[in-house]
């Protein structure tokens, strides 16, 4: 679809077709009545008012009359016109060009509106099943934490020692589950309100793994995790507490899919325009569910029904925020998430110490 | 004992953070005194003597920032940070105004108690910080500038110590970027945190069993590195 003309492309088209309308018309006057000539010009503005709006087709209908009468009707030359009929081709003209303009115009209008209602209740859609997977989410770790500590606070007396520490442990657990989970959905607010303001510094890889692994100590606990590094990784210029989250959520996403004992394995590479950063799992086969839709909000689980499924939305919008990409390769054994960040020129390095 | 209970000023204005916080402190040995508001602290800090401060960032009267600057202004005392997640810029403009250290909201106890730990015990000996630094599987006298690694003689470049003092005065605390770059590298580096992150691959590779997962040479991400040690 055009854009309906605004600027000024259309009134350059306006132009463009009465020109080649009046090409054509030299072409036919040797065999054609002035009036066929006319008909010629009239296709050029009805072509222009369906294509553009209302201000170039008149344009064109105008110009179309002026081009007519100087050219081709008698007496050549000038504006005068010496036969009534055509005024009448004229008024005609201008007419078609006003009538078919409107008509595209309020076509246009109510085509628009449609697919505005429809994305409307599209986006009404998802928020709703938003909101209820949140508060499924958020409702499940509360459920404990009320039901535990009520049980210690009512029945705690006639607990042993073991079933008191025991609720409490949940209680303490639960709670740490709740903040994660709210703290995901707070990020992917703060990542929908708008571009958030990158704290850009030099950072390097090794270190944002590290401190991811340390932070997912515990959910990583039972699988093996292997870090392959090369030695002469680049620094990138990055958000550093964003893209840990990045490696955090990736990390965490491999090992919540696949059974206890099998690795994950974290790796990255650096070409010459950017850094490749892979997250590998190896539960045996690859995904049985389709990995396009990993990264919507609510395709990030692979089917299973724990966390908002926020985590690998939240990685892509990060990732995009730095202009890179992200993707998933199922493998044979597994499935490998990868992102690619752009490399930006080195920094200039520290004066070398004598040894 | 009396004398040795050191007092705990906590500035925080939820009541129930302030009573798992009294309780815990309490059972630590420690005297708490509490306040629910920044400038009930300014006073409180002074008339208590206080020993150490847990100052919460968000008040409900004034600014965080402000109590610790005016603690600051007085009185060395180490000044414990409470801050949200997600808050960096705020971690290191509390430790610019003279924090020592934040443990991030929401925690749990054992975490709190460690920072407490530290920071009373290098309240008790401070300036220097250790000369001889023991790590997993290799040792640095900063004083006679030796290093050696499972028993054998290990070279570190004159900037590799200036570094590694600068973590051990603040050794089991966080140092900020910007606080190193100036130390070691002059005020006209502050900005250059690539040269840290060089230096620190560097020592983490001379010093760490595991430089991918370091043990002591550790990084807080977005605010600065923190050396830990084994008592």
């Amino acid at each position: 679809m055009s854009s309906s003309g605004a600027g000024s492309a259309g009134y350059i088209r306006a132009i463009a077709a009465i020109s080649a309308a009046t090409l054509a018309g030299f072409a036919m006057e040797a065999r054609f009545d002035p009036v066929n000539i006319a008909m010629v010009y009239l296709l050029a503005v009805v072509v222009i008012a369906l294509r553009d709006a209302r201000g170039p087709a008149m344009t064109a209908a105008l110009l179309g009359v002026l081009s007519f009468d100087l050219l081709f009707v008698p007496p050549r030359g000038t504006l005068d016109v010496d036969d009534a009929q055509y005024l009448f081709t004229f008024g005609v003209m201008l007419a078609v060009a006003w009538i078919i303009s409107g008509l595209v115009a309020s076509v246009r209008a109510r085509a628009l509106a449609q697919s505005g209602l429809e994305a409307e209740a599209r986006a009404e859609r998802m928020r709703s099943a938003l909101l209820s997977s949140i508060s499924h989410d958020l409702r499940t770790p509360l459920a404990v934490m009320q039901g535990a500590s009520s049980t210690l606070r009512e029945r705690g007396a006639d607990l042993s020692q073991a079933e008191r520490d025991a609720l409490a442990t949940d209680i303490f657990e639960q709670a740490g589950e709740l903040g994660a989970r709210i703290s995901k959905i707070l990020q992917m607010t703060r990542l929908e309100a708008g571009a958030p303001r990158l704290d850009a510094d030099w950072t390097s890889i090794e270190e944002l793994a590290s401190s991811a692994l340390e932070g997912l100590a515990r959910a990583l606990a039972k699988h093996r995790v292997l870090v392959a590094l090369p030695d002469d990784l680049p620094l990138i210029r990055v958000d550093a507490v964003l893209i840990e989250q990045v490696l955090a959520n990736l990390l965490e996403n491999a090992a919540r899919h696949t059974p206890e004992g099998t690795p994950v394995q974290f790796s990255a590479s650096a070409s010459a325009s950017e850094v490749v950063v892979s997250v590998e799992d190896f539960p045996g086969a690859p995904p049985a569910a389709d990995v396009s839709m990993l990264f919507e909000k609510f395709g990030g689980e692979r089917g299973a029904n724990r966390g908002v499924g926020l985590g690998l939305a939240i990685c892509r919008a990060i990732v995009v925020l730095h202009g890179g990409r992200i993707w998933a390769e199922p493998t044979e054994r597994g499935l490998a998430v990868r992102f690619a960040l752009p490399r930006t020129h080195a920094p200039a390095p520290p004066e070398p110490e004598a040894r | 004992m009396a004398a040795l209970r050191p007092t705990v000023l906590v500035v925080e204005d939820e009541p129930e953070i302030r009573r798992f916080l009294r309780l815990a402190l309490a059972e630590e040995g420690c005297r708490v005194v509490e306040a629910g508001a920044g400038r009930r602290a300014m006073i409180d800090a002074g008339t208590h003597k206080a020993d150490l401060a847990i100052v919460d960032l968000g008040l409900p009267d004034l600014d965080g920032m402000e109590v610790i600057r005016a603690i600051r202004a007085w009185s060395p005392m180490p000044i414990l940070v409470l801050s949200a997640r997600a808050q960096e810029r705020s971690k290191i403009e509390a430790l610019d105004a003279g924090a020592d250290d934040y443990v991030t909201k929401p925690f749990a106890i054992g975490e709190l108690l460690a920072s407490v730990r530290v920071a009373l015990r290098r309240r008790a000996r401070p300036v220097t910080g250790d000369s001889v630094l023991i790590f997993e599987a290799a040792r640095v006298d900063l004083q006679r500038r030796e290093a050696s690694r499972e028993g054998r003689a290990l070279h570190l470049t004159p900037l590799e110590f200036r570094l590694l003092a600068c973590l051990a005065a603040r050794s089991g605390q966080i140092a900020t970027h910007r606080q190193l770059l100036v130390e070691v590298w002059g005020p006209a580096h502050e900005r250059d945190t690539h040269y840290l992150r060089i230096y620190m691959k560097q020592l983490r590779g001379k010093l760490e069993r595991d430089p991918l997962r370091p043990r002591h040479l550790l990084t807080e991400i977005g605010v600065g590195y923190r050396l830990v040690l084994d008592d």
